[in-house]
């Protein structure tokens, strides 16, 4: 369990269809680098209270990438969304407060879309190091990978070839559920979980063959 | 007799532009500022039997040519 502790990565980001460009590059990026993927959509269970599962997510993982960029409303009359600040906020009281010493060690990346937007509405935070994505999936994964670099993981892919990677795992699946009857529908609206089983799948097979 | 089917050839956004890659290359063979461009670019691979995949900004897929197969 303490294993998984240092390997676990809770992701707490928008969850909308908009998102999801982002969201699945960034899942890729994680388990690319050896890391494992915790978000609430891993599983669904109706009667489990969400605020219970993000704070098991957030006690059971080392690190955290928190994506702020829906502090801000894109339309007329769309409330901003304070779920990302406020899971960031329990994810840092839990490395401040919480008194078990594992979770000093806890790392934090904070990243936006547009540079230094969060600091209008969580000015608190604006000393920290903040990352921009500018809303594209090959700036995110490569902010992403360079954070794990930063933190002091050797060995990692250059950002530009785990994007190109992606866009390579993305074909095989494709191609995959096509032949399997999937539509575009069924292959956009895939539940995460199994959506991560075969960016898992994928990889494995990859570096099996680069061990050949 | 076996047929054995050509790499496929990507096109993939890049913040430069879009990339023509052909899969297991290290880089991109070309680097366009538009997409059109990398699409005309690519027909030459189409017509060497490449099967050519057109990618969304997002990565996911916007159309799968397949190659000529008397090409191959």
């Amino acid at each position: 369990m303490e294993d998984q502790f240092s390997h676990n990565v809770f992701i707490n980001c928008p969850f909308d269809d908009e998102y999801r460009e982002l969201l699945c590059p960034l899942l890729f990026t994680v388990l690319y680098c050896g890391f494992t993927p915790r978000i609430a959509l891993e599983r669904f269970d109706s009667a489990e209270v969400r605020i219970e599962k993000i704070r098991q997510l957030i006690e059971e993982s080392v690190f955290s990438i928190h994506d702020l960029s829906k502090v801000k409303s894109s339309k007329k009359n769309e409330y901003y969304r304070l779920n990302m600040p406020f899971e960031f906020g329990l994810d840092l009281g839990c490395k401040l407060y919480n008194p078990d010493k594992k979770y000093k060690n806890k790392k934090s990346l904070i990243i936006e879309k547009e540079r230094y937007a969060y600091q209008k509405a969580l000015s608190d935070i604006s000393n920290s190091d903040v990352k921009c994505h500018k809303g594209e999936p090959e700036d995110l994964i490569i902010e992403v990978r360079n954070w794990f670099s930063e933190l002091g993981f050797k060995n990692l892919d250059s950002g530009s070839s785990i994007w190109d990677d992606y866009n390579f795992f993305y074909t095989d699946f494709y191609d995959e559920m096509v032949k399997k009857g999937f539509k575009d529908k069924d292959i956009q609206k895939m539940p995460i979980p199994e959506f991560l089983d075969h960016i898992e799948l994928w990889l494995s097979k990859k570096k099996k063959s680069s061990k050949k | 007799m076996m047929i054995m089917e050509k790499t496929r050839v990507h096109i993939i956004k890049r913040e430069s532009g879009w990339a023509v890659k052909k899969e297991g290359n290290l880089k991109a063979s070309k680097i366009f500022d538009n997409k059109e461009d990398a699409k005309q670019h690519s027909q030459v691979y189409k017509l060497k039997g490449h099967d050519i995949i057109i990618h969304k900004k997002d990565g996911s897929i916007e159309r799968w040519e397949r190659a000529d197969k008397k090409a191959i």
